[in-house]
């Protein structure tokens, strides 16, 4: 016999009405407002970068008066005028710019086989090693590392030490370009490798084995074969170098020794040394205006890569 | 006549209970009139570390605390990173992140000019203050310089056998190429290169170019360029020869065994302050005890404390000099001591700081 509805318990209606209201709410198949929902973090993230970039921008238009430390009520492009003609600015942008290409380029070129080793070897010990190489220096800050290659490399450093058995003065092997670059690339590795290794992993080896068996040499294979199928990863590990490298902080003020100032550090001095936020802010927008410059003009030339999540590039 | 020269005792009772009256009053009056608001649990000082926050602990927070009742936080963000914060605060009328900056007095006379200091000028301990409390280029006591500071010649004696460098421009000997070190924006040393490329004080700020012809003459020397800890680091590592740095960083060395002297050379060296002063926009109660803390800086046993801490000449006259310090051309005390020490007005270092900065690191990093 069907029971009547009142014998029910009170919280079963209770539980009944919210589901009624939920499901109004977030329908069962969906409904029209299921995916924006879904989106909805990602969309409250990048809106609130969006209105910190709004505050940039505004801030970028407004020039310091020194007499008072205020900012201007109206807006002018001073700052901007300033950036583009003061030659310490524009040096600094050059370096910034310079250093990321090569940071990038010879991170490619050192990952790309650490990749290809890690990936294909035989031996489960040299990947686990491999693997552990590669993971370990995610567990350091960039500022420790920085400052580990302050202790090897520092006239007082095991690399000095070593160089003083044999004979050799004391070298000067920090705050200087090259060494900023070279801070850059150990950082970088990591993140080429991780970008570079399902790029390669996708890569059946029999197409290795069907491109030798047609004759091609080992060199061939990987000039004609193997690059142009890892031109994705090529690619996204490039873009994510590059970007990372064009605003890094850390290795040019550490390792540069105050000599070797990239785009970030100018823009902290700005900040927080002469509390002008708004030629700051104004040196913001131009290395996020460079950044994405570059990165537009790989997309126009080479593709996303990797980037593109499945997409079809250009 | 000796009749009326004899006290009435009806005279003497009403005169005894007038006084016994006045008494009572006079001594509730005084707490009366000046109603100490409620105490905050605690009161938030910003300071630099080390050495120089146990300085601070030593001889001014704690004894403030023992005194009051109230703990006293030490925040040690960067002066330079907290100012945006204090700014922020102030405009948005919240409120401020600490109660008291202890900040160099140029980057405070940016918050002075700013408007967002409390005004100090009626603190009783500034009374027995010497001119060296003053902010120079702003009007009253927005800030209260608590001690000065020298940007000296340090050296190492044992790379200047002939005695201590007389100028800058020894330092332009061949031996010294990579063995310099100077700050990263070249603080400290504009005024004296200034002197050293050939011109006056007075061409400050509008004449500047002997000083960067001088900056240009010292790059060939490949000099490193840092911050504070750098200084010490590179000394005990034995790393440079010579520096233009604050001498508590010297002192500092010395200290930890290192073989360091300093010296004021022939152009003279940068004389400058430090301060404290508290941001608008805390509760009458927070604002009061924050003045008490910064009264009590001024007093003689703090400033004493304190200053042997950092090895830095005091506001009160009388202080005594820590041991090795007298005489010491980094501890300037007499109106002679300050003849060959440069100081230039706060307002005209923050209004063309920016421009010297970068002039300095487009020729260093040129």
């Amino acid at each position: 016999m069907r029971r009547n509805l009142s014998c029910y318990p009170l919280t079963w209606h209770l539980m009944d009405i919210l589901e009624a209201a939920f499901s109004k709410i977030w329908p069962k198949k969906g409904g029209f407002w299921g995916p924006y929902l879904m989106l909805s973090p990602a969309i409250l993230l990048v809106g609130l970068l969006v209105l910190g970039l709004a505050y940039i921008g505004d801030t970028s238009l407004r020039t310091l008066d020194t007499s008072t430390f205020l900012f201007s009520e109206e807006w002018s492009l001073a700052n901007y005028e300033r950036a583009l003609t003061e030659p310490f600015i524009r040096s600094v942008i050059w370096r910034s710019i310079l250093g990321a290409t090569i940071v990038t380029m010879t991170t490619l070129l050192l990952a790309f086989p650490y990749t290809y080793i890690m990936v294909r070897t035989r031996s489960a010990f040299l990947r686990k090693f491999l693997l552990i190489a590669l993971f370990l220096p995610f567990f350091i800050g960039q500022v420790v590392r920085a400052y580990g290659w302050l202790i090897i490399l520092g006239k007082q450093g095991i690399v000095n030490d070593i160089l003083g058995l044999i004979g050799i003065e004391p070298l000067r092997m920090l705050f200087n370009y090259p060494s900023v670059l070279f801070g850059l690339v150990q950082y970088m590795f990591p993140f080429a490798v991780l970008m570079l290794a399902p790029a390669l992993t996708a890569i059946p080896e029999e197409i290795e084995a069907a491109a030798e068996s047609l004759g091609a040499s080992w060199q061939e294979t990987m000039l004609y074969v193997i690059l142009p199928m890892a031109k994705s990863g090529l690619i996204g590990a490039g873009l994510v170098v590059l970007t990372l490298s064009l605003t890094d902080f850390a290795m040019p003020a550490i390792l540069g020794g105050g000599t070797q100032d990239f785009v970030a550090n100018a823009i902290y001095d700005q900040f927080f040394r002469t509390s002008d936020q708004g030629f700051g802010s104004s040196l913001a927008v131009l290395l996020i205006a460079i950044g994405s410059l570059l990165v537009w003009i790989i997309f126009m030339l080479v593709g996303a890569g990797t980037l593109a999540l499945g997409a079809k590039d250009k | 006549m000796t009749f009326d020269k004899q006290i009435k005792r009806r005279d003497l009772l009403k005169t005894s209970a007038m006084l016994g009256i006045a008494g009572a009053a006079g001594s509730v009056a005084p707490s009366l009139l000046k109603a100490e608001p409620a105490k905050p649990k605690e009161i938030i000082v910003r300071a630099w570390g080390g050495p120089w926050v146990e300085a601070l602990k030593a001889g001014v927070s704690d004894p403030f605390t023992t005194k009051t009742g109230i703990k006293v936080r030490h925040d040690l963000t960067e002066d330079n990173e907290i100012q945006p914060k204090v700014w922020a605060a102030v405009a948005q009328k919240r409120t401020p992140p600490i109660h008291i900056n202890w900040d160099t007095t140029t980057n405070a006379t940016k918050s002075a000019l700013r408007g967002v200091c409390e005004d100090l000028s009626d603190l009783p301990n500034l009374k027995g203050t010497t001119d060296l409390a003053k902010p120079v280029g702003v009007d009253g006591y927005p800030i209260v310089n608590t001690y000065g500071y020298v940007y000296v010649l340090a050296y190492r004696p044992s790379a200047f056998p002939s005695g201590p460098p007389a100028s800058y421009h020894d330092l332009l000997d061949p031996k010294f190429k990579g063995r310099l070190a100077f700050y990263n924006d070249g603080i400290g040393f504009h005024f004296p290169a200034q002197v050293a490329g050939g011109g006056k004080l007075d061409g400050i700020p509008n004449n500047m170019q002997p000083c960067w012809d001088f900056v240009s003459k010292i790059k060939t020397q490949e000099p490193l360029l840092g911050e504070d800890p750098d200084f010490v680091t590179w000394f005990q590592n034995g790393e440079i020869d010579a520096a233009c740095t604050i001498s508590t960083n010297a002192l500092g060395a010395k200290r930890n065994g290192v073989d360091i002297a300093w010296t004021i050379p022939k152009e003279g060296a940068k004389f400058d302050t430090d301060g404290l002063w508290i941001p608008k926009g805390h509760s009458e109660g927070d604002l009061y005890w924050s003045r008490e803390y910064i009264n009590h800086a001024l007093s003689k046993e703090s400033q004493q404390i304190w200053l042997d801490g950092l090895g830095l000449p005091g506001v009160i006259p009388g202080l005594r000099p820590p041991p090795g310090l007298a005489g010491d051309p980094s501890y300037p005390t007499k109106p002679a001591d300050f003849d060959r020490l440069i100081r230039i007005s706060g307002k005209i270092q923050v209004e063309n700081e920016s421009e010297w900065f970068s002039k300095f690191k487009a020729i260093m990093q040129g």
